[in-house]
């Protein structure tokens, strides 16, 4: 403990004017001092006691090891000694016929006293061990077992090349594949030189730093330093100070510690630990409440790739910002095909023959009986809690309606209704403004849980507002009610961000309570009605996007098990009813269908929170035919400018000015949220009998393939038509634009190069012009790439391939076979990168003729002066022989065409 | 091998473990356990570097049968009790000058013949009948050299091999045929300099290299492909070879290149350039693609004074208790390896033994010593009695 004990009076000093107030004694510096050597000591004891305790634990573990090894290793003794005695029986042959013969051999030398330095034999006695015995081989000594060598024959290895993986499709590199901030050592191939790959020292430096400032681990040796020390002396800053030095970490975080194991320490003594601690647990009881069905596809919602259609895409990666479409696909429907089929015993068909008159006409001629109030009720509950803040609100109004209505039936109430009704909107509305306010100024709180939180609240006030009378009559329990109305009262006074803060969270766990309460009450109503759960409404919905209203299909596909048919289709009539009782019909069943996509992307848009919305100022969009000229022009000067990443944009209908793909200078795509009218979209080829495979395809001049979503005349079948493929559109003139997405591509082989190394050969004759195949590998960012690219040359042997202005695909460890083609100068094929699908992909082209089993070159493409010397033109004059210093990077192959 | 003549490195010490969780050093003054050895035998196999260096002791018949490797031959030799005299039994030369054997490991054949495996720059892996004195087949595949080739005892016929193409292979000596890959997406990052079979633990293997990672691997996921290679009899290009691409556990206990991981029952003993061997314990959590970088718990240390150049290897006895290293200046240390706090035992020099030692190995029961030089000499010591 030198290093504790070495406190200077100048820290002493600096520290004086924290130490507590109450250990100042004499006030002087001499009672600092012995507080220091006390705390030292102190330390210093338990430091030791640790290392011990330690020294012990490992000594366990040792020996325990020991033991399990040892009964290994002996039964591994008895097994061999078994395997002796089955061949003890047996003729020794081969080398143990030799090993005794030379041990025979030995006895006899020993016993005439001759040293034994013939037949490469040989004993040395601690006198001439000075004399060195050379071995000699091959050559036939006067002895009789003079050893001949046993030749192995030559084999020549494969090519050298580095273990990699097969690659279909080209993947996005994940975080622990960098090398960026690794430190990778190299021994010149001299001697002693060691080298470093990183640009410059301060750069490691950084990355070291970085990873300092990750929090301390604590082992539990320091847990229970810390523990003891501020247990014995109480918590001081000499202490902190003392501590943090011991374990080498800063004064704060010892802090830390302590409070996590004072927590655990006294469990059951909530009130007295921090608030901090206390809230997250109390929010907790929220998380698990059942959730609805939006909050349990988050986690599919996060790793489904829209664009792959797969989950946990290696190439999009999971997370990716969520883009809804604004024109969706028509809910698909049966209804146009003549008579409804009876789906089953529960069938709605079945049911609505025999009370069809009944429930038709149920929503015109008793719209403001008591039974049909009650429903809306259930059903404005049910629906609060799936709704946003802003949907809710517009519903308050249609609440709000009902209360009218209803106060006019029910006549002779005790409170005045208008009265009533005034003050419940009044009250709701101070209540979302106030709420929003503590939104902003409650940071400790999640966004998600909050806003969830006051949709309770607000559900639960307007709860509170149509059940009050009802309660009055029966009960008079309004207590709960009138709780829940001062809270949000004292709240909506409340414009004080301060005051806000404490006792937000504090009337938030009241209000949990009497939540409950009026939700069981709220329950109880809607179970005399039906009984529908969150997640049985959220399917319903998802329902009614897939497939209409039709509740055959619904009840089969998402709700079999938990509803039949007859209830969604009453449940759909009840939906409609409530939509046409308050909105006076106004909204037709597609509007309704809107309405949903609407709600449900609101929906989403709460879920992640965080995320970028994807709200667009919408602007009178008068640019006139903005991709063509676009196109055009980049065509015509672009070509040196690498292609341009795309990155879906999830603007609403049309895109403005600020569409981040006009920005970036990317087409909008069919993965865009814009609408297929949105002029910044790139519309594919009307192309027929071209077949797509000429410049004057548009898609093919802008160096993509044609995509069927797209193109009008670009389709791909599905089988042998068995299965019902789309209906052919025109004549069947095949597109010849989709290779690389069909994965229609040549048998490649792998072998030993006439060139160098491996090379790529292909197994059958091809035409000019034709699809090879892909160059794949894992997408890297243009510094990882740099960094790379040093390590490759260092090796000579690079596969990084220019891919466009974010992404360089680097075959190295994860490929395919082609990336073994060579280079050449004059080459029989050449690389492209085409836009496939929103991706950039490359593709090997013949630019010939090939043979079958001809070698495939392509020219790499090289800038001049970051080429290797083996892909130096040879006319080149500023060739040199030795590496031309590069200023800003690394050999990299580039492609001959590049899309848009 | 220029580049393994290579100098000490800048070595960067390994993160400490915090207070309590110290390692515990082993003390390079002896303790009173103190063994004699003696110098017994100097051979002299030729100029040229030695690499490896390996007593059978996968096979009792042949516990006194030892194998050396370097340049472009192997060499089979036998101890002999008396005066440390030692016989020559086969030379095995490769017709191809070019090669360099860099690592030698006992196997057993179907018919139960001792074989040799051998492997070295040229990357391509010999087998050779040390019972018949013939050469058996090779097994080509590896992309570039092989720095280490590993039995597994419980299994003899199968063999471990750690490349320079950032690959551990995994294949079957009497088929012939290549089980397992274990490179890709969670594999080595530079060359794999060594590898080893869990002594007990049939599934793990464990792998370290130039990425200064430790990777502990498991073949339980692939087991049935190992099984399926004891019977094959097709060609063993047809066997449908698997990649493995992630390692059960990542440890990171160097800072430097990593070139000799052994077991110690289910601890590991590792070392880099920085003068010791660490004693650690992987401490796994449930094992997982995501499972980046595992936590180790460095239990022990064994320092080994100058001893900071790389693809310098240490050898244990059958029974694991004695842990032998040679350093650059030709001496030797023989640690007790399974006691807490580590003991030497001995410290072994020989005013003529002044060249790197690359490899020791060690007699079944510790009493013979060997070590390979970089000047192409063979020491052997024997335990004074």
């Amino acid at each position: 403990m030198a290093s504790s004990a070495a406190f200077t009076t100048d820290a002493a000093a600096s520290t004086s004017g924290e130490a507590p107030p109450s250990r100042e004694a004499g006030g002087n510096m001499e009672g600092l001092e012995n507080m220091y050597v006390k705390v030292a000591s102190t330390l210093a004891k338990l430091k030791k006691q640790v290392q011990a305790d330690r020294q012990v634990h490992v000594k366990k573990r040792v020996e325990s090891n020991r033991e399990q090894l040892k009964r290994y290793t002996e039964e591994l003794v008895k097994l061999n000694n078994r395997a002796k005695e089955c061949s003890k029986g047996q003729e020794p042959e081969g080398l143990e016929s030799l090993c005794l013969h030379n041990e025979r051999l030995l006895g006899n030398l020993s016993n005439t006293d001759e040293s034994g330095d013939k037949d490469g034999k040989s004993g040395l006695d601690e006198s001439n061990v000075e004399k060195l015995v050379p071995i000699i081989f091959g050559s036939c000594l006067a002895g009789k077992t003079a050893v001949r060598p046993v030749k192995l024959p030559k084999v020549e290895n494969v090519p050298p090349y580095t273990t990699w993986i097969y690659l279909d499709r080209n993947q996005r590199m994940t975080e622990d594949q960098s090398v960026v901030g690794r430190r990778r050592i190299y021994y010149d191939s001299d001697g002693n030189e060691t080298l470093i790959a990183s640009d410059s020292e301060e750069e490691d430096a950084g990355d070291d730093d970085d990873k300092e400032h990750v929090k301390h681990d604590f082992t539990k040796g320091e847990d229970s330093i810390i523990w003891m020390t501020i247990q014995e002396l109480g918590l001081s800053p000499i202490l902190l100070e003392e501590l943090a030095h011991l374990i080498d970490i800063k004064q704060e975080d010892v802090e830390a510690p302590f409070k996590e194991l004072t927590v655990e320490a006294d469990v059951d003594d909530h009130h007295k630990s921090q608030v901090g601690v206390v809230l997250p647990a109390a929010l907790e009881d929220d998380q698990t409440q059942p959730k609805d069905l939006v909050a349990a596809m988050d986690s599919f919602d996060n790793l489904f790739c829209r664009r792959c259609l797969v989950f946990d895409c290696r190439l999009h990666g999971c997370s990716q910002a969520i883009v809804h479409p604004s024109e969706r696909q028509q809910p698909w429907s049966n209804r146009e095909y003549g008579d409804p089929v009876v789906c089953s015993e529960h069938c709605c068909h079945l049911q609505s023959q025999s009370s069809d008159s009944g429930r038709n006409s149920a929503p015109t001629d008793a719209p403001v009986g008591l039974k049909d109030s009650k429903r809306k009720q259930g059903l404005s509950k049910s629906s609060e809690e799936q709704q946003d803040l802003s949907s809710s609100q517009k519903e308050d109004g249609d609440v709000l309606d009902c209360e009218h209505k209803r106060s006019r039936t029910s006549g002779g109430e005790i409170i005045p209704s208008s009265d009533r009704q005034g003050a419940v909107e009044s009250m709701s509305t101070e209540t979302v403004d106030s709420l929003q306010n503590t939104t902003r100024t409650v940071s400790t709180f999640k966004q998600v849980d909050l806003s969830q939180k006051l949709e309770k609240l607000l559900g639960a006030t307007r709860k509170t507002g149509l059940h009050q009378p009802r309660k009055t009559v029966t009960q008079g329990e309004g207590n709960n009610s009138d709780k829940v109305e001062g809270g949000s009262v004292l709240e909506a006074e409340g414009t004080e961000p301060i005051f806000l803060n404490v006792p937000a969270s504090l009337s938030m766990h009241r209000e949990e309570k009497t939540l409950k309460n009026s939700d069981a009450m709220g329950k109880a109503k809607v179970e005399v009605g039906k009984n529908w759960t969150m997640l049985e409404m959220g399917l319903y919905k998802k329902g009614v996007q897939i497939f209409g209203k039709n509740s055959c299909l619904i009840a089969k596909n998402l709700l079999k098990g938990f509803k039949t048919c007859a209830e969604v289709a009453q449940y759909t009539l009840e939906q409609e009813t409530m939509e046409g009782g308050s909105d006076g019909g106004r909204h037709s069943s597609t509007d309704y269908g809107k309405g949903m996509q609407d709600i449900d992307a609101e929906n989403r848009a709460r879920i992640y929170g965080g995320r970028r919305k994807g709200r667009v100022r919408k602007l009178k969009y008068t640019w006139k035919s903005v991709v063509h000229p676009l196109i055009r022009k980049r065509m015509a000067n672009g070509k040196d400018q690498p292609c341009r990443q795309y990155t879906p944009c999830s603007c609403l209908f049309t895109c403005g000015r600020q569409c981040p793909c006009l920005l970036n200078g990317t087409c909008c795509e069919k993965y865009c949220g814009c609408s297929k009218s949105c002029k910044n979209r790139f519309r594919g080829c009307h192309c027929a009998k071209s077949q797509c495979c000429s410049r004057q395809c548009p898609c093919f001049a802008a160096g993509r393939e044609c995509d069927p979503d797209v193109c009008r005349n670009c389709w791909v079948g599905c089988g042998d038509g068995t299965l019902g493929g789309p209906p052919a559109r025109g004549d069947s003139y095949d597109c010849h634009n989709m290779k690389l997405m069909l994965k229609q591509q040549q048998r490649v082989l792998l072998g030993r190069s006439d060139v160098a190394g491996w090379g790529a050969f292909l197994k059958n004759p091809v035409g000019k012009h034709e699809y090879l195949g892909e160059y794949t590998g894992e997408l890297i960012s243009h510094r990882e790439a740099d960094k790379r690219g040093k390590i490759y040359d260092r090796e000579n042997s690079s596969f990084l391939f220019n891919l466009n202005d974010q992404y360089v695909l680097d075959a190295c460890r994860k490929g395919d076979k082609l990336k073994f083609a060579n280079h050449s100068p004059n080459p029989n094929c050449h690389a492209k990168v085409i836009m496939v699908s929103g991706d950039h992909r490359v593709g090997i082209f013949a630019k010939e003729r090939i043979g079958a089993g001809e070698e495939i070159f392509y020219d790499y493409r090289y800038e001049a002066d970051r080429a290797p010397v083996w892909a130096k033109k040879q006319d080149d004059p500023n060739q040199k022989v030795q590496d031309m210093p590069s200023t800003s990077g690394r050999a990299r192959k580039l492609p001959e065409g590049k899309p848009l | 091998m220029a580049l393994k003549a290579a100098g000490p490195a800048q070595a960067t010490a390994a993160k400490p473990g915090g207070v309590g969780m110290e390692p515990v050093v082993g003390s390079l003054t002896a303790g009173k356990k103190n063994r004699e050895y003696k110098v017994t035998n100097r051979l002299l196999e030729g100029k040229r570097p030695l690499y490896a260096i390996c007593f059978n002791l996968i096979d009792s018949r042949f516990h006194n049968v030892f194998a050396s490797a370097g340049c472009n031959r192997v060499t089979v030799y036998q101890c002999l009790t008396e005066g440390g005299a030692v016989a020559v039994l086969h030379a095995f030369i490769d017709e191809d000058k070019e090669e360099e054997f860099y690592t030698v490991s006992w196997a057993v054949g179907d018919n139960g013949s001792p074989l040799l495996a051998c492997s070295g720059s040229n990357g391509v892996i010999r087998i050779v009948d040390c019972g018949k004195g013939s050469f058996l087949k090779s097994f080509i595949g590896h992309g570039d050299s092989v720095n280490e080739l590993r039995t597994q005892t419980l299994k003899p016929c199968l063999i471990a091999s750690a490349s320079k193409d950032e690959s551990v292979r995994l294949w079957n000596v009497n088929t012939g045929v290549c089980i397992l890959i274990f490179a890709g997406a969670g594999g080595h990052r530079n060359e794999v300099l060594s590898v080893d079979f869990h002594p007990s633990d049939i599934l793990k293997i464990a792998s370290c290299g130039m990425d200064n990672t430790i990777k502990i691997w498991s073949l339980k996921e692939f087991w049935s492909y190992v099984e399926m290679s004891f019977t094959w009899s097709e060609i063993p290009s047809k066997f449908p070879t698997k990649y493995v691409q992630f390692p059960l556990f990542n440890a990171l206990v160097h800072s430097n290149y990593v070139d000799c991981t052994r077991w110690l029952g289910d601890f590991i003993l590792s070392k880099s350039v920085d003068n010791e061997i660490v004693l650690w314990e992987p401490l796994y959590k449930e094992p997982g693609i995501t499972a980046n970088e595992g936590k180790v718990d460095v239990l022990q240390k064994y320092p080994v004074p100058d001893c900071d150049i790389w693809f310098i290897k240490f050898s244990c006895d059958f029974h694991f208790n004695t842990l032998i290293i040679g350093n650059r200046d030709g001496k030797v240390l023989v640690w007790e390896a399974q006691t807490s706090p580590p003991t030497l035992i001995a410290k072994l020099s020989h005013s003529q033994c002044k060249s790197p030692i690359r490899q020791t190995a060690t007699s079944y029961d510790g009493s013979t010593i060997l070590c390979c030089c970089e000047d192409g000499c063979i020491w052997r010591w024997d335990l004074v009695s």
